[in-house]
């Protein structure tokens, strides 16, 4: 917990030394940590690996967006139901996908995923169709305050949803129900024969796994002042898994660290050179070569007296 | 691979800043440009790009705009627009870029303008179709050098009034400018009197048009109006050409560039269409505009480089007249400014800050004597016909 | 047109873009059923052999030349990464490979634009295949017909490679059962070479037969992907029956459902995909997961 407490002084305290720029990239690693996050507490929790989370992050985006371009409902209260509304949905999705186990049940999340991007590719009414919803506002609220609408005040409330993500899903992963997930993830057969209905509990962390990652989609929709349907393809969630795997799956903090160091390379490279897809490409290969574990079993490694 | 590294270096040197600052003494003026450098568009981004570095090049030969050198910022979006957001907002908040160029895509250019008040940027668009951004989307910000897709639709439609065709059928890309430049087109041909069979529009980057050219070919149409560009744009000419379908059915096109001649070879002699800019324009300005830059590039310059020219044009007209590269200085100067430019007379207008120019129909052709097949002009329509009325997609008469 | 030649030439044009996929989704269930490796770089090994196909034309000025050669040398440059890269990491769990591909995908694909650049280039057909034929008054492009044929060709080439010859068996006893195969003295590891360099093959033959027809272009990798893994998935992954039915069901759904449902074409077709999943989680003919 005193490290938590720590991270988030630091983070809080950003806006005082960094630049415009680094601000609006730090927010946006913010944001995809929270989303990486999100598709840990599948991954590394209950080894569902799910090639569709983008179709979280997507339906956050546009229905955060449609919210908040269409009713007076304050930003924040737009993030948290978008986010609420994306685990309502999923829990649909999930009662199917779950009817499979092990690679059909990700070719089956992949399927949900394109699906989702297919139709919102043609339903131009509620997505602007391959447009995408531009000039998405940052409404005002509650009491009328425009705090949230400014940079800092945006970067506190991403920080706001990413701290209270983490410590829900911490609570969640340590709690008995976690520990329920843990057994489905080591051997579900036992798990099952113990008298647990595996199902319901996979059904739930999806569920859950899904509500963050709306949240992440619906902050990035005023963030960006803009959604369209490249939120919702599968490279988006090959991406997520790319940056939860690359930070260390089971952990939650490594995926957050996961996005960052995805986001900030991306961005670096990119201004550098032309190729930085080709840097990117080795830089994985690397990771899987030589640093299996991710960032945080990097870390892990440096100071093994670390407990959390 | 010394190749390689040569060509990386060059590349690099060419996008490097320095060599343009060190020219001249002073701040240099900065110019943003996102642009679409890999991923489908990444053909016409090139494009953009080489125009842009030409204009800035031949600028500051001269003593660059108001004495300061000019120094562009290029970043690649991939065709993005999310990206497009995330490299544009980069550009004005870590280089302090003011004025903004490229954005490849209309969806690209349709993300960012409402961002373009909150960063007190102005944006000069080279290739950007869609009608709404002169329309529905029109932010104070925003100017368009460029011949829109309405009015590069405009030109086939006007062109179409003295042929023969009766029936037409319609292909585009699904997305913003497919989708704009064939509704726009609909309405001409109804408005003629003639009969609009159907369309149908392909998800960008389908590969294999069998289904659509067997459909054109089953409506009876005996014209097709194609909007499609890149990739896209050559599969289909070859695909169509396999299918022999221009024997039975004249294509026309919204966009007829040098590229996808290129890429497509025979396939596309005997295509009809509107062109947005090509070298064999005429006038003394883009004969002095064509040499230079064979000199430079040994080479012809295509559609997207000749419009760069033109947006670098317009916006250096406008600064100086400002004498300041302050928005709020830039734009009242840039509203009303007019120009003689490779595509003849040019006038921004002050209502939708679309310049007005002429419309131009080409004929893709193969003559005796010279290599690959070249667009020859056939029709040329005056601005005040080709250009929309302010704010508007479609036209009156 | 009438509605007979009319359906002729849809189911004809059906066959040809099958054709095409399963050359893709053929190696990509070869390597997953026998190396349960998601290869998402598989997209990218298709658009290579277009781009050394359309090498292999200007220099040999032979097409026929070219379409053996590039899938050798695209064959050869697959098993030379699962020589070096992909070998080290079998005892661990698939998460590697899935990064691994994800990140070759992204080398070959800079690569790729680095080497031949951006714009989309043109192979020529050879002059016996660029005429058309006309089928029931209809014209049709010879060259599409050449694609089904070769693709029928390929197929059986390929089922009795499996059926019939020694690396074929070793490679259907790997799938079933590596450790008594490697119990039995095979060096499995060569096998596994042999499979990831013979699928890539595959694929880089795909992308030879059809660069002539839609142009090498740096776009071809992600649209093929998604493409192959949706029929893979339909058929069954590790299913070679199942990539051609796969094939077959996504080739004709695309062709007629974009000519009668042009809106609702894409999010059909993962509708299929899904209902299939949902009552075979393995896929018409696969495996059970």
């Amino acid at each position: 917990m005193r490290t938590t407490i720590a991270m988030a002084g630091l983070l809080a305290l950003m806006p005082l030394g960094l630049p415009p720029y680094a601000m609006t990239l730090l927010t946006e690693a913010l944001i995809m940590g929270l989303f990486a996050m999100s598709l840990d507490l599948m991954v590394g929790y209950a080894r569902l690996i799910s090639f569709g989370h983008a179709a979280a992050y997507g339906l956050g985006a546009y229905t955060c967006g449609n919210i908040l371009l269409h009713t007076e409902i304050p930003l924040p209260f737009a993030v948290l139901l978008s986010g609420v509304f994306s685990g309502f949905v999923s829990i649909g999705v999930a009662w199917v996908c779950t009817q499979a186990t092990g690679v059909s049940f990700s070719m089956l999340t992949l399927a949900f995923g394109q699906l989702l991007y297919a139709v919102a590719f043609k339903w131009t009414d509620v997505t602007g169709a391959s447009d995408g919803l531009a000039g998405i506002p940052r409404r005002p609220g509650p009491f009328g305050t425009t705090f949230f609408a400014g940079k800092l005040g945006f970067y506190y409330l991403t920080m706001a949803c990413l701290f209270g993500g983490f410590l829900f899903a911490r609570a969640l992963v340590r709690s008995p129900f976690g520990a329920v997930l843990r057994g489905i993830r080591e051997n579900e057969a036992k798990t099952l024969s113990l008298g647990y209905n595996t199902r319901l509990y996979k059904i739930a962390v999806v569920a859950a796994s899904y509500m963050l990652g709306g949240m992440a989609g619906a902050l990035y929709a005023p963030f960006a002042g803009f959604a369209n349907t490249e939120l919702l393809f599968w490279l988006l969630s090959g991406q997520a898994l790319i940056m939860t795997i690359v930070g260390g799956t089971g952990t939650l903090v490594g995926p957050i660290l996961g996005a960052a160091f995805f986001l900030l390379v991306q961005q670096q490279l990119s201004i550098y050179t032309d190729s930085w897809a080709l840097f990117f490409g080795i830089i994985f290969i690397g990771f899987v070569l030589f640093a299996p574990e991710g960032i945080f079993g990097l870390a892990r490694r440096r100071r093994p007296a670390e407990s959390h | 691979m010394p190749g390689l590294h040569r060509r990386a270096l060059l590349v690099s040197a060419l996008a490097s800043p320095v060599v343009l600052r060190h020219a001249l003494g002073e701040t240099p003026i900065k110019i943003g440009m996102p642009v679409a450098l890999t991923g489908p568009a990444g053909e016409i981004g090139a494009q953009m790009r080489r125009g842009a570095e030409f204009w800035a090049k031949h600028t500051n030969a001269k003593g660059g705009l108001l004495g300061r050198p000019i120094e562009l910022v290029i970043q690649d979006t991939g065709g993005d627009p999310a990206a497009c957001v995330r490299k544009a907002q980069d550009v004005v908040e870590r280089d302090g870029c003011r004025l903004l160029f490229g954005m490849t895509l209309s969806s690209e250019a349709l993300a960012v303008v409402p961002k373009l008040a909150e960063w007190n940027a102005v944006f000069m668009s080279s290739d950007n179709g869609d009608g709404r951004l002169t329309g529905s989307s029109l932010v104070p910000n925003f100017f368009r050098a460029n011949t829109s897709g309405p009015m590069g639709t405009r030109a086939v439609s006007l062109y179409l009034r003295q042929a023969q065709y009766k029936g037409f059928y319609a292909i585009g890309m699904d997305y913003a400018w497919g989708r704009n430049s064939i509704g726009v087109f609909k309405d001409e041909v109804q408005k003629a009197g003639k009969n609009f069979i159907g369309d149908v529009y392909s998800p960008i980057g389908t590969k294999d048009f069998s289904t659509y050219i067997t459909k054109i070919r089953q409506s009876g149409a005996d014209a097709c109006f194609l909007v499609l560009q890149g990739d896209d744009n050559a599969a289909f000419l070859s695909q169509a050409r396999q299918y022999r379908l221009p024997d039975k059915v004249q294509l026309l096109t919204e966009i007829v560039d040098l590229n996808s001649i290129a890429a497509t070879g025979e396939a596309s002699v005997g295509l009809i269409g509107s062109s947005r800019y090509s070298y064999t324009f005429p006038g003394a300005a883009n004969a002095e505009f064509v040499e230079m830059w064979k000199k430079e590039y040994n080479t012809f310059p295509d559609t997207f480089e000749g419009e760069q020219w033109q947006a670098g044009l317009i916006l250096a007209a406008g600064i100086t007249k400002a004498g300041s590269i302050d928005a709020d200085k830039l734009r009242p100067a840039l509203e009303n400014i007019e120009i003689d430019s490779i595509k003849g007379h040019v006038k921004i207008r002050a209502c939708d800050h679309q310049g007005e120019q002429q419309g131009f129909m080409v004929k893709v052709v193969k003559k005796d004597g010279v290599a690959k097949p070249f667009p020859e002009l056939i029709a040329t329509f005056p601005a005040d016909q080709v250009t929309p009325a302010c704010g508007k997609m479609t036209y009156d008469s | 047109m009438d509605f007979l030649p009319f359906l002729v030439t849809q189911c004809l044009n059906a066959l040809s873009q099958a054709a095409l996929l399963f050359f893709l989704g053929c190696g990509l269930t070869l390597i997953f059923g026998i190396m349960r490796i998601v290869n998402f770089a598989h997209g990218a090994f298709f658009m290579l052999g277009a781009y050394v196909g359309w090498s292999a034309v200007r220099w040999t000025g032979n097409f026929w030349l070219a379409l053996v050669a590039a899938p050798l040398l695209v064959g050869g440059f697959g098993a030379a990464f699962e020589l070096g890269i992909l070998r080290r990491l079998y005892g661990r769990d698939g998460h590697a490979f899935l990064m691994v591909t994800f990140g070759l995908t992204l080398i070959m694909g800079e690569a790729i634009r680095l080497l031949w650049g951006v714009e989309a280039l043109q192979v020529q057909m050879p002059a016996s295949l660029s005429d058309i034929v006309f089928i029931l008054d209809e014209p049709f492009p010879i060259y599409r017909l050449f694609l089904i044929g070769s693709g029928i060709v390929v197929g059986l080439a390929i089922w009795q490679f499996l059926e019939r010859t020694r690396l074929g068996l070793l490679i259907r006893a790997t799938s079933q059962n590596a450790e008594m195969v490697h119990a039995l003295g095979t060096d499995v590891r060569l096998v596994r070479s042999a499979v990831f360099g013979i699928g890539c093959g595959l694929a880089g033959i795909g992308g030879v037969f059809a660069a002539p027809m839609v142009t090498a272009s740096l776009g071809m990798a992600p649209n093929a992907v998604i493409d192959t893994f949706v029929i893979v998935i339909i058929g069954g992954m590790g299913s070679f029956a199942g990539s051609m039915i796969g094939a077959l069901l996504v080739a004709f759904v695309q062709v007629f459902g974009s000519y009668y449902f042009p809106d609702f074409a894409m999010a059909f077709m993962y509708l299929i995909m899904l209902t299939i999943l949902v009552v075979r989680p393995g896929g018409l003919l696969g495996k059970e997961a």
